[in-house]
């Protein structure tokens, strides 16, 4: 599998003062690769690192120790993080805060144009990207009068557009409704599987992580356990222990004895319905 | 005894008198409870926000009448007044509204505006930070050093100091992670509990309020589409899904299986109880 | 709603109007603003007027809406035409009370021009903004300025940052909005008392204001850094700004339309 972000022995500590930490390291000697194509979810508390991690990811902060590396390129200077960028692209928890143009499609515009792409070619990408998230139809509207959902997924399309391989989402959902957090999570595993994006999902929602390849948790700056979604949830104890919940259907299923971990509810209504197939 | 909150077929239009003018509520009638523990549902645009801002008059209705504790609160400034300090009310991220050096001069907004007495205020804001489990050593520090969890349990303390008749909560667990989201349900409960006071809790997540509230209002284009018992608002999960809303998942599982024409009732809301019916019948259905 | 103050308040469509380029709107409407200004008579105002209607024709604005940009201005423009009205003196006197106030031929006259002056001013520069994104606006005057570059004023960052300031206010308002709301519902009094009790009412919605507004600047400026913004070097525009026949032909009318007042203004006696 070709690796597409190399992490090895990262540490990252804030400089004491930036935002009222006093030499905080957020990132302790993380080692860890994410590969071509794949859909990782992180999980992890409040503070527990996560959105550090991210940020030294896409060359944002760079490793106070250890390095990252993106396609072969380290994230050591600010030429470096400028490449870096163009590969690795990233949509924020607050959609009011990333949205920098007073019309959607001049919004999705503003990547491409930073990178100096031709006018012709930005129209071209800027509609694709808007019909892939599905907000063509809006692509005149002004940003403050759309939904969360709909924001964010604009938020997604000026990622689109600027061609990058990777996209990565700190906890994108975070500040949604349910539809808008359907709309939201439908959209990046349509990305996924459909046109081979690598994403990494930073999320609070135990029910988007399931959708994951592999699942990460983080807990004080480290990578505590990382597995399948179905190794990952089979260890509710560990998960609580560490702040975090398993969904309901997987939790009743290994109360109840069953050894393999389900993760849906159609998947737990079969295994019980089997169990129970006497009980009628 | 008068009921602490009643609504009289209320309407309310965003601008109003225009082509333009929008019905957010229409023709809302309802009461809250002495004690009650009402959860209200509805998906995004269904008017709950604008709802709750009728209880303790920011908005006025542009059609019916709202009394609280019996008394229509648009008869003079004072009664408006009074009513503002009898419905607490907490917005959806209610950390927007830290602004004091301390946290305990921010709990103590609101009893200030009430112009009680020092002592009163003092014995409010230690009471209150202790139902949002702040430590005394925290009361003393600015909010902005708080961690985002803490920050939200000061701003909660805040409206809780006013030791309003009704607490009104908005989505007060609304971007937490799940251990945040369980502390802040644990303050509500242990409040509820200490005070016997009534509660509105406005929530996106079915499993909270299956778990919390004892009456459910379901909220959908701006009217009432239904009002009644956890029971009987949950066993309409189709309705439900056609308003944009679900019931909690552990529901969905015994309804699917309650439908496939298993013995188990459909109306399960948390998983220790999923798991002692069907832990009977399996031990029951070998034995 | 507080949502619905609309800031560059923009009405998409597809007319000629909205195609132009925004640089020659920019322009010709400042000059068109500048003639309203040398007309001296009725007859020159009607050809400004006659130029206005034209222009709202070609825009496919709802003159609904244009009557809606007006409305903030009705107190000014009733003010002026009444001090007008009663201020001004000459020519034949129509009503006289009390040998003190009277109502003059010169006084309507004037009355009525002032009106239709500001009239035709607001609907002019509200076209500019219902036909013309505010980024094209903001756009368009970056372009115009750029030439002040030789100057070192950094034009790009000016325009940038008024983008953001116009993409921002709506959002300000909200906050502002959900900010007084919790506040009140804390029993917060921002209605009565005096001067300084009003300040200092203020003091609970302006701090968390400033607080929320440092953070969004500081995601903001993290996002921009994501999406690859690294100032005004090297980018290039999705929408060119191209001058096409539209323009040439707007240009044309209003040159004819500055040659008709100016020959009115001549041919006939000067009111104003």
């Amino acid at each position: 599998m070709e690796k597409l972000i190399e992490i090895k022995n990262l540490t990252y500590t804030y400089e004491p003062d930036e935002e009222g930490q006093t030499g905080y390291t957020a990132v302790k000697n993380v080692s860890l690769d994410i590969n071509k194509g794949e859909f990782v979810a992180v999980l992890g508390h409040n503070g527990s690192g996560k959105s550090t991690l991210a940020k030294l990811m896409n060359a944002i902060f760079e490793p106070t120790e250890g390095t990252v590396t993106v396609k072969g390129i380290p994230s050591v200077s600010e030429e470096n993080g400028d490449r870096i960028r163009r590969i690795v692209g990233m949509v924020f928890q607050n959609p009011d805060n990333q949205i920098v143009a007073t019309i959607v499609e001049d919004d999705v515009a503003f990547g491409p144009e930073n990178l100096g792409v031709e006018p012709a070619e930005i129209r071209r990408r800027v509609d694709e990207a808007l019909k892939t998230v599905n907000m063509y139809e809006h692509r005149e509207r002004e940003p403050h009068r759309l939904s969360g959902g709909q924001k964010q997924r604009v938020a997604i399309a000026g990622v689109l557009a600027m061609r990058t391989e990777c996209m990565i989402l700190d906890e994108p959902t975070a500040m949604l409704d349910p539809k808008g957090r359907q709309e939201v999570i439908n959209t990046v595993l349509r990305l996924n599987k459909e046109q081979g994006m690598t994403v990494v999902l930073i999320t609070h929602f135990m029910e988007e992580a399931v959708l994951a390849d592999r699942v990460l948790i983080m807990d004080g700056g480290s990578v505590i356990s990382q597995g399948t979604p179905r190794e990952i949830f089979s260890k509710p104890g560990f998960l609580r222990e560490h702040g975090l919940d398993v969904p309901q259907s997987t939790e009743l299923c290994l109360e109840l004895g069953i050894e393999d971990c389900v993760l849906t509810v159609d998947e737990c209504v079969e295994k019980l319905s089997l169990m129970m197939g006497g009980a009628v | 005894m008068s009921v602490p909150i009643e609504l009289r077929d209320v309407s309310h239009f965003y601008s109003p008198g225009t082509a333009m003018q929008v019905a957010a509520i229409k023709n809302i009638s309802l009461t809250i409870e002495e004690g009650e523990f009402v959860g209200i549902i509805g998906h995004t645009g269904s008017g709950k926000s604008t709802l709750i801002s009728h209880f303790n008059g920011l908005l006025k209705p542009s059609k019916g009448t709202v009394l609280v504790d019996g008394e229509d609160i648009s008869q003079s400034k004072e009664v408006l007044r009074a009513a503002r300090f009898k419905v607490g009310l907490c917005f959806q991220y209610p950390e927007a509204q830290l602004f004091e050096e301390t946290v305990a001069k921010d709990i103590a907004f609101g009893p200030k505006n009430m112009k009680l007495p020092e002592d009163e205020i003092a014995r409010r804001v230690a009471e209150a930070a202790k139902y949002v489990g702040l430590r005394p050593e925290m009361l003393d520090k600015s909010p902005f050093d708080l961690s985002g969890g803490e920050k939200r349990r000061a701003a909660i303390a805040g409206v809780m100091a006013m030791e309003p008749k009704v607490l009104v909560l908005d989505e007060p667990a609304a971007g937490l992670d799940p251990r945040g989201k369980k502390e802040i349900h644990e303050l509500i409960r242990n409040y509820r509990s200490r005070t016997g006071s009534t509660v509105v809790l406005v929530s996106h997540s079915m499993e909270d309020i299956a778990n919390l509230a004892d009456r459910v209002i379901v909220m959908n284009h701006g009217e009432i589409a239904m009002n009644g018992t956890v029971d009987e608002v949950f066993s309409h999960a189709s309705d439900l899904q056609t308003m944009g809303l679900n019931v909690p998942e552990i529901t969905r599982v015994f309804t699917a299986l309650h439908d496939k024409g298993f013995d188990v009732p459909p109306n399960i809301y948390s998983v220790k109880e999923g798991v002692r019916i069907l832990r009977a019948l399996l031990e029951g259905g070998v034995g | 709603m507080v949502k619905d103050i609309t800031f560059g308040q923009y009405y998409p469509s597809k007319s000629a109007l909205h195609n132009m380029d925004a640089r020659m709107k920019l322009v010709l409407t400042f000059a068109m603003i500048v003639c309203i200004f040398l007309c001296h008579n009725f007859f020159s105002l009607g050809v400004m007027a006659l130029f206005t209607v034209i222009a709202v024709i070609f825009s496919r604005v709802p003159v609904k809406m244009l009557l809606k940009s007006i409305k903030p201005v009705l107190v000014i423009l009733i003010f002026t035409a009444v001090l007008n009205i009663f201020y001004t003196k000459g020519g034949e006197t129509y009503f006289t009370l009390f040998n003190k106030i009277s109502i003059t031929e010169k006084g309507v006259n004037t009355a009525v021009f002032t009106m239709i002056r500001i009239v035709v001013l607001v609907v002019l520069s509200s076209l500019l903004t219902y036909t013309t994104t505010p980024t094209m606006l903001t756009d368009a005057l970056e372009r115009l300025l750029s030439p002040l570059k030789v100057f070192h004023i950094k034009v790009h960052t000016l325009a940038m940052m008024m983008t953001l300031a116009l993409r921002f206010i709506p959002t300000l308002i909200e906050e502002i909005d959900r900010i007084m709301n919790a506040q009140k519902a804390r029993g917060a009094d921002l209605e009565t008392g005096g001067l300084i009790k009003r300040a200092k009412a203020l003091i609970p919605i302006f701090i968390p204001l400033m607080v929320s507004s440092f953070r969004r600047a500081y995601e903001l400026a993290f996002a921009m850094t994501c999406r690859c913004y690294t100032g005004g070097d090297g980018r290039t525009r999705m929408k060119q700004m191209k001058l096409g026949y539209r323009d040439f032909i707007a240009l044309l009318i209003c040159l004819i339309s500055l040659a008709g007042i100016i020959v009115l203004n001549r041919f006939f006696i000067k009111i104003i």
